[in-house]
């Protein structure tokens, strides 16, 4: 058994990273009010063995790129483009492929572990299950290999005989994190993964998560709204917006040299812990609400937020555009110095409120 | 810090406890249900104009104590004092009255309004309930706090909540709360549900409002970030007690208690060239149906000694006005078992 548990190992290790490309991702969902276009031409890139954030706020569409990346959306949605792992195209896959490909290639950690545990299995026979699924092995071996990730994750190995309820909810959440490694798929796609827990649980399994990225060099897609965890795991970012990318970039300089104004809006209003003592900078936050997307505004799509938006903002969509080291979809980037200066003060942002 | 008219509400020595289930046979067979103590032994007080953050892991208690400040809860013992008045047991007409000055303001605005009532009608009842003011004043109250918090009145009044954003939701749970013009607002996690573009707004409306009307804010949140920003004072809350509590400054940034410490290297900094310290702290929280004997952290605290283990730390005033519950800062003359030993250094320093 020995032998065969260190095979599995072997070959496991052995597993390349995934070098992601997607391609002018577009999702629209059926609706009762006409289509809503969910994505509209979304691009990136996800280097071997790098992470990259996607960030955005609730109904910009960041949940939906994911689902689409694992052909999770319901049959009401609609996919066009390409998502290509290793230059395969999973959107053009058959269900025999994608079932091979899923799990062994790509991995996902949901935000509701809660949920995306089976209440009637051990939490072992869920893992080894999902192990057996895709490696021909005996299982008792699969068996070594939940023991090992339970390890990895910081639980006692004789908690994989328990049930889901026996969890407390730190727990059950890193016993999804041990599952979706289980196979050591080489892109693991992480929606919101430490959202539901407590701070320091969070922090505790965001460095676990960390580690163990680095360590076997696997890819990552780490979805969040909390910019302060991307700058933290990223190497690169993308800011969304109403279902399209806004600015993308290594994540220093689209957090620290911002050229889009919803980048710098999203920072104004995003508190942060200063040193003692430290004046605080003033949290702004940006008026408006997100737009209707069966019933999309023209133009920019933060034009009816944005205090710079002009006559051409409101009427042409813009396009990404090379501006430093980022892409940025804004008309006026060029002017992005003094959009900087002028964002960091609650007056800039409050012109737009009264017109609202 | 009673009889001082600037105090609004105080808490003292408070302990709300729940029978847990028990099931039908272990009944029959005589068993006990266990007792939770969700609550046990806080004091605390809140003045005027003044936001009191309070912190801690889900299950801590935090909730508990809003709830039983406001009296939706009863506490099992101890004391609260409303200004001069006694409210530890009121019932009835006179407890409904004094929900009426205390409020509270709940984290999901999505389901703690009624999407059948207009925002006018939203408003409004408190007013109704209470038997406050003819038809003329209540329209009033209405257009009076809908102004407070930012949304005009003509626009707002006849919507309903299915064509508000979450912020503006939770503008009108706000508002609804201030129509009786309470004293006390408990706001619990207001803005965790929240997109970070709007939560700013909420968290700056509540700051004004405290300072404006004269209120004392209890705020309960597991964003330490947002406490740093409106909180005056913040208490951190660890298995149903206070451990350490002092200005929102001194906690977030000179934490006293290992577990607070721990608690505020858990935020991630968006500077990702300051090098942050990684957190590890092992163990789960104990179960609050079966309290550990000595100090609650000393199971996961790196520095526990024997003391610890056998008596529970009292709450030591360490700092001025900066106060915590562990032996590391107890002086030697206020031991009451010198046979134990002390806890040496403190585990994250």
């Amino acid at each position: 058994m020995s032998i065969e548990f260190e095979t599995l190992r072997g070959t496991l290790e052995k597993k390349p990273p995934v070098r992601l490309q997607v391609q002018d991702l577009c999702v629209t969902y059926k609706s009762a009010r006409g289509p809503m276009k969910a994505i509209s031409g979304v691009s990136f890139d996800v280097e071997p063995g790098s992470n990259f954030g996607l960030v955005g706020e609730s109904g910009c569409g960041k949940s939906t790129v994911v689902k689409s990346l694992m052909r999770l959306l319901p049959a009401s949605a609609t996919t066009s483009g390409k998502v290509l792992l290793d230059g395969n195209d999973v959107l053009a896959m058959n269900r025999q492929q994608l079932s091979r490909v899923r799990w062994a290639q790509i991995a996902l950690i949901t935000q509701s572990a809660m949920n995306s545990l089976d209440p009637v299995f051990t939490v072992g026979d869920q893992i080894v299950e999902s192990i057996r699924a895709h490696a021909d092995v005996k299982h008792a071996v699969a068996w070594a290999r939940a023991e090992e990730l339970f390890a990895m994750v910081g639980l006692p190995p004789e908690r994989l005989k328990e049930f889901p309820h026996q969890f407390s909810g730190g727990m059950r959440q890193r016993a999804v994190i041990a599952m979706a490694f289980s196979l050591n798929a080489g892109l693991l796609l992480a929606d919101e993964p430490t959202t539901a827990l407590d701070p320091i649980m969070q922090d505790q399994i965001m460095s676990r998560i960390r580690d163990i990225q680095k360590r076997l060099h696997r890819s990552m897609v780490l979805v969040t709204h909390d910019i302060a965890v991307v700058s933290e795991t990223c190497e690169r970012v993308a800011i969304m917006y109403a279902g399209r990318i806004v600015e993308t970039g290594p994540t220093h300089d689209v957090l620290n040299k911002a050229y889009h104004p919803y980048t710098m809006g999203l920072q104004n209003a995003f508190p942060k812990v200063v040193a003692k003592g430290e004046k605080k900078p003033p949290l702004i936050s940006i008026s408006g609400g997100v737009p209707d997307l069966a019933n999309p505004p023209a133009g920019c799509q933060f034009a009816p937020r944005c205090p710079f938006a002009t006559a051409q903002c409101r009427a042409e969509e813009p396009m990404l555009r090379t501006a430093g080291n980022s892409l940025v979809a804004c008309h006026h980037m060029e002017r992005a110095t003094e959009f900087r200066r002028a964002a960091l003060k609650a007056e800039t942002w409050r012109v737009e409120e009264t017109l609202q | 810090m009673s009889g001082d008219n600037t105090t609004v509400i105080e808490g003292r020595n408070l302990k709300t406890h729940f029978e847990g289930r028990n099931g039908l046979i272990s009944a029959m067979l005589g068993g006990k249900s266990e007792t939770v103590h969700a609550l046990d032994g806080v004091d605390l007080h809140i003045d005027k104009k003044e936001i009191v953050g309070i912190v801690g892991e889900s299950g801590c208690g935090k909730s508990t104590l809003g709830m039983t400040l406001a009296r939706m809860y009863e506490p099992t013992s101890g004391q609260i004092l409303f200004g001069q008045q006694d409210i530890t047991n009121l019932h009835g007409s006179k407890l409904k009255s004094y929900r009426g000055s205390a409020q509270i303001i709940f984290q999901d605005p999505y389901s703690s309004l009624n999407p059948r009532l207009t925002v006018e009608q939203i408003i409004r009842e408190p007013l109704n309930i209470h038997r406050i003011g003819n038809e003329t004043e209540k329209a009033a109250r209405v257009a009076e706090v809908l102004n407070r918090v930012q949304m005009p009145p003509e626009t707002y009044l006849h919507r309903f909540p299915s064509n508000l954003s979450g912020g503006q939701r939770q503008r009108v749970a706000i508002a609804r709360a201030l129509v009786l013009r309470p004293e006390l607002i408990v706001a619990d996690e207001p803005v965790s549900m929240l997109d970070v573009s709007i939560q700013a707004g909420i968290l700056e409306l509540l700051n004004q409002l405290s300072k404006e009307l004269d209120l004392a804010v209890l705020y309960i949140s597991h964003d330490i970030a947002t406490v740093g920003y409106i909180c005056d004072r913040v208490a951190v809350m660890y298995l149903g007690r206070i451990v350490e509590q002092g200005s929102s400054d001194d906690v977030m940034h000179s934490p006293l208690h290992p577990y607070s410490d721990r608690l505020m290297a858990a935020v991630p900094s968006i500077d990702a060239t300051a090098s942050r310290e990684r957190v590890h702290l092992s163990g789960e929280v104990p179960s609050p149906t079966n309290i550990p004997a000595g100090c609650r952290f000393a199971a996961r605290c790196p520095a526990a000694t024997a003391l610890c283990h056998t008596v529970e730390p009292e709450l030591y005033e360490a700092r001025p006005d900066h106060k915590v519950r562990c032996h590391l800062y107890l002086p030697e003359d206020r031991d009451l078992r010198p046979d134990l030993e002390r806890p040496k250094a403190h585990p994250f320093a």
